[in-house]
């Protein structure tokens, strides 16, 4: 017997999946739909426990060091920064500075005026294409890109008559980086890649693309939504002049922050102007940097807590925490194999892949069955194109959609294994 | 750690150059004891013993240490500044922890080099010394065939922070 909460959450669910289910998939699911109405009723008086897994969209929880500073900084400091010549005014500044110092730290930059934030990186990617990239200019992508990268590139496209040459990555694998050496043209600008698959958790060869961008001199902007603070950066080592970040992934900060590391010497337009509390006779943007790119009040609170998480990630060390995440990716690829009817996308190696794995359960619609885990579980799944059509089109998922389940630093090989159950016994009812 | 903390507690634009700022920050530690071996170590330092102070120069900004306090002129934000101050607590905490390597210098004047007087002087090759430019002045000034008082725009209100570094320089080429 369904319970009277279950039956409302499955009657509003499928008043809702039909409309969708008329739009996306011609009606196919009702069946799946009678399925999983029993689902719960086999789970009752079973113990339903939060597990989170949708650590790629956004990680949780975050270090108790991160909710106390940006509660110490909202409770008693609350000023901004670099916008007063009082103590409370600079003691803020000197925080953001502490946070870009923590930063400079973990990817290994020297001068960190050239660490520039932003709300997110969708901000950071937009901010180095837009203000980068001039007219007719030749940009080498990936298929894996997200649509923050894809989107500004189709709108420069467009605009500024950018042309695109798109690697392939034919079942969610890495770029070839021979192929990249060989779309290299005299007149390509900038090669501009994802670190690692939103999708299918593909890890990109960034040392070898580092290598070949720096032998032609053609800059190198790195996506690493996916990889910062899970994977070890250093931006000399891997030759990333454009580095975008951001703060509420594998930082573990809070969302609305990110940023954006500019190389020494590289010409990127502002695409915002406005106070930035000093300077202030001045009728244009200061040319010195942050100031330049930082308009507008920062986002304190966010960058202090973002500060505490960095912190965090630096006791722990990068290495440890890869570490942690490959033991972890080992263990989920382990068990999602011997999950009946599971088909798993992307690398099945851990060395290859980041903790992000996208799967389908037979024919069930991904929607769905994110649902069921979530409704009869507890199991928090993030289904869909995750924003990335073009990786999908590598996996012949653009139709359908995947769901998507990402631990993260704080979940265990028990939660993986709880998961793991969840699926058999979905698929088996 | 012997200087534990800085902390800025006063910015104001630079009066010569308003894109640029100026700044007063607290030491958390009294640094006394480190500033002979400051003078020994740090190329171009001008050190007075009797105040005591030490002004020292980091590529264009200039600093002056005090025992519980530092200025600093023509940071270029407050970034800049927080990264200098930054480069001087690592330098005060290595020279500190290194002191027993070092022999002090207490000697009150440093001769500064002719780059450094020029450095700090209003740059706008206006001529009124008589020189074709401001590069010519310094030169002539750090051999004796130039006074600072001959730079009419120093002597403006606008230059008064470069003005008063200049004249603790020109005190060492005498």
């Amino acid at each position: 017997m369904l319970t009277a909460k279950a039956k409302e959450a499955f009657n509003a669910f499928n008043a809702g999946f039909k409309e969708k289910g008329k739009l996306l998939y011609q009606g196919k699911y009702s069946s799946h739909a009678v399925r999983f109405r029993a689902m719960p009723a086999q789970r009752e008086g079973k113990e339903k426990v939060a597990i989170y897994l949708d650590n790629a969209a956004t990680t949780y929880p975050k270090p108790e060091a991160v909710y106390k500073a940006i509660d110490h900084y909202l409770r008693h400091i609350g000023a901004s920064a670099g916008r007063g010549a009082y103590r409370r005014a600079l003691e803020a500044d000197g925080l953001v500075f502490k946070t870009r110092k923590l930063l400079g730290r973990l990817f290994n930059i020297a001068d960190v005026s050239n660490i520039i934030f932003t709300s997110n990186v969708t901000e950071s990617l937009n901010l180095a294409l837009k203000g980068f990239l001039r007219e007719g200019d030749h940009v080498v992508t990936s298929h894996l890109e997200h649509n923050s990268m894809w989107r500004p590139l189709k709108v420069l496209e467009k605009e500024r008559n950018i042309r695109i040459t798109v690697l392939p990555s034919p079942e969610g694998k890495a770029l070839d980086p021979e192929q990249l050496e060989r779309t290299i043209l005299p007149g390509t600008r900038l090669v501009a890649l994802t670190h690692a698959s939103n999708v299918t958790g593909t890890l990109m060869p960034l040392k070898e693309v580092g290598e070949i961008c720096r032998r032609y001199h053609v800059p190198l902007l790195v996506d690493t939504a996916q990889t910062a603070g899970v994977f070890p950066l250093d931006i000399k080592e891997l030759k990333i002049d454009l580095l975008a970040f951001t703060g509420h992934k594998g930082l573990l900060g809070p969302t609305g922050t990110g940023g954006l590391y500019i190389a020494p010497g590289l010409e990127i337009k502002p695409w915002k102007e406005g106070g930035t509390g000093g300077a202030s006779l001045l009728e244009h943007q200061p040319e010195d940097l942050p100031d330049r790119f930082e308009a507008g009040t920062l986002n304190v609170a966010g960058i202090v807590g973002l500060g505490a998480a960095v912190e965090f990630i630096l006791e722990k060390g990068v290495g440890q925490i890869r570490e942690h995440e490959k033991a972890l990716t080992a263990y989920a690829l382990e068990q999602l194999c011997q999950v009946p009817g599971l088909t798993l996308y992307g690398p099945l190696n851990a060395e290859e892949r980041v903790g992000v794995f996208s799967i389908n359960l037979e024919d069930i619609a991904p929607e769905e069955l994110a649902y069921v885990l979530d409704e009869a579980y507890g199991i928090m799944v993030r289904a869909g194109l995750h924003c990335a059509p073009q990786a999908h089109r590598c996996i012949g998922t653009v139709q359908r959609g995947t769901v998507r389940i990402s631990p993260g630093y704080f979940n265990t090989k028990e939660e993986i294994e709880a998961l793991s159950v969840a699926l058999k016994e979905i698929i088996s009812h | 750690m012997f200087l534990r903390k800085v902390e800025i507690t006063y910015v104001s634009p630079c009066l010569a150059d308003p894109q640029k700022i100026r700044l007063k920050a607290e030491l958390s530690d009294d640094i006394t004891e480190v500033m002979p071996y400051l003078n020994a170590t740090v190329k171009a330092a001008i050190y007075n013993h009797e105040a005591p102070n030490l002004t020292l120069s980091k590529e264009f900004r200039l600093i002056t240490l005090y025992p519980r306090e530092l200025t600093m002129i023509k940071a270029l934000n407050t970034t800049d500044a927080w990264q200098v101050i930054d480069w001087l607590q690592e330098l005060i905490n290595d020279t500190y922890a290194r002191r027993s390597e070092i022999a002090p210098d207490y000697r009150r004047k440093r001769r500064p080099h002719p780059l450094q007087l020029y450095s700090w002087l209003p740059r706008l090759n206006c001529k009124k010394c008589g020189e074709q430019h401001c590069l010519a002045f310094a030169a002539l000034l750090f051999s004796g065939q130039q006074e600072l008082k001959n730079c009419e725009p120093l002597f403006s209100h606008n230059y008064r922070e470069q003005r008063e570094v200049l004249l603790e320089l020109a005190k060492a080429l005498r």
